[in-house]
């Protein structure tokens, strides 16, 4: 039987990010917060657009905040930006799960640069509700908030975001709308971890495009025979390199620009 | 602009649209609160909403679980958190757990001293209802109160409606009381005469026009 080694790896790193989210109720010291902001065995962890709004919305950024907010983006900055999203996010893990639904497979999709409109709209909200308006309404925060405090009302957000995943559009909230996925795109444009492509291993099967929800950034390297995904949408999940039957894919560290 | 991509901008601006005035309705529809109890230190409110991030640490580090998160009905408030006295006071921890924990300065750590903590004050609203002032010996939020013959002193006199027996009136001293609502859940009242409001009452331009 075929092991599909990525995703088994990526399930174990999302689980135990849901168990650490699971830990502040058991009063365990091992790790307090969320997604937003943490302490990890006393190690300090910021979300950097949660810092970046309040930076927009105060002039200013409390210490404790800032260094964990730089420490995360240099961190996501380093593995691939996006990784956050294939192997962190809860939400991630969730709608990941429902996408195993074959229906969901034949869907239509939006384009993915409505993330970075999101970006901008979140920004912009921001400012004129004078809150972090990402923070308020994140449906990665109302799992979390349902993780560590116990299922609420809010949960009903994270639930017309799955409806319209299984129903109407696919992936659309991770492809399409998430705010702080555009803002990690914008991280892995520069990584330099990157998905390798091997062009002369590859029989152009498609079965890497067919395993991957943001399947346009496999078009650098199969179309225009670049050497790498080249695109900062990749989220590193691996589910390509799973695919590919003669390992023409490959995960790597190279210079970020070349 | 090619066609194609003037489409896929078209339907990206849309689909920003539709979270933001999803977001947006979720939050007006529940944003009824008149005001919030929020964990010691924290700043004034409208820059309190601007500070929290929302991560809920200070509800984490809580030993007594007093703080709890504002969920959709909170509306704008929604992830922030809030103690709600009558249920779950705050203990007011000597160290400050939860100011210690604060990673964005939404709650000031310029607070060191427990006692110095003011997230409201105490008001004895529902005066007519006041065992004490009816002239019973009831005195439970005064006997509670941390800051026991300063934040709540017991002022007696006559009562008049005997005019034999003395009243012996609860009175919350502003300058001393934290708003810590231990006296708001001890109120042996179904519905408590003495609760937590905010420092500043609602100003009277309230009342304009």
């Amino acid at each position: 039987m075929k092991v599909n080694h990525w995703t088994l790896a990526r399930r174990v790193v999302q689980l135990t990010v849901i168990g650490l989210l699971l830990t502040p109720c058991l009063g365990w010291g091992l790790f307090q917060g969320n997604l937003q902001s943490a302490s990890l065995l006393g190690l300090k962890l910021s979300d950097p657009l949660a810092a970046l709004q309040v930076l927009l919305l105060t002039g200013t950024v409390a210490l404790p905040l800032l260094g964990g907010a730089l420490l995360v983006l240099g961190g996501y900055g380093l593995l691939g930006g996006k990784t956050f999203c294939g192997w962190v996010c809860p939400l991630g893990l969730v709608t990941d799960v429902f996408e195993y639904l074959p229906s969901t497979r034949q869907l239509r999709i939006w384009p993915l640069r409505g993330k970075m409109i999101a970006l901008l709209v979140v920004l912009l909200l921001s400012l004129t509700l004078k809150i972090p308006a990402f923070e308020t309404i994140s449906p990665i925060g109302i799992v979390s908030r349902a993780l560590s405090f116990g299922p609420a009302s809010d949960l009903l957000l994270v639930a017309a975001i799955l409806l319209v995943e299984v129903l109407l559009v696919r992936r659309f909230w991770c492809r399409s709308l998430c705010p702080l996925g555009g803002f990690y795109s914008l991280a892995g444009r520069v990584s330099p971890l990157r998905i390798g492509y091997r062009a002369e291993a590859c029989t152009h099967c498609d079965r890497c495009r067919r395993s991957c929800f943001v399947f346009e950034v496999l078009d650098a390297p199969l179309v225009e025979g670049t050497s790498h995904v080249v695109s900062g949408e990749c989220t590193r999940c691996g589910a390509c390199l799973d695919a590919c039957p003669t390992g023409a894919l490959n995960m790597r560290f190279q210079h970020p620009l070349k | 602009m090619s066609e194609e991509r003037r489409r896929a901008v078209i339907t990206g601006v849309r689909a920003a649209l539709t979270g933001a005035a999803a977001g947006y309705l979720l939050l007006r529809s529940g944003s009824g609160y008149a005001w919030l109890l929020r964990p010691p230190g924290a700043v004034e409110e409208q820059e309190f909403l601007r500070k929290c991030i929302r991560c809920g640490r200070c509800a984490q580090s809580c030993l007594y679980r007093a703080v709890d998160m504002g969920r959709l009905d909170a509306g704008i408030a929604l992830g922030t958190p809030v103690i709600r006295a009558r249920k779950n006071p705050c203990r007011l921890c000597a160290d400050l757990p939860c100011v210690k924990a604060c990673p964005s300065g939404a709650l000031d750590p310029q607070l060191q001293d427990a006692v110095k903590t003011r997230i409201g004050t105490a008001v004895l609203v529902e005066r007519q209802e006041c065992l004490s002032l009816k002239g019973l010996r009831c005195e439970v939020c005064y006997r509670t109160c941390p800051l026991l013959d300063k934040a709540i002193t017991i002022e007696n006199y006559l009562n008049a409606r005997t005019g034999r027996h003395a009243i012996f009136e609860p009175v919350v001293h502003k300058e001393h009381c934290t708003g810590c609502g231990i006296c708001e859940q001890a109120c042996v009242l179904d519905r408590p005469a003495i609760v937590v409001g905010p420092l500043q009452p609602p100003s009277e331009s309230l009342y304009e026009g």
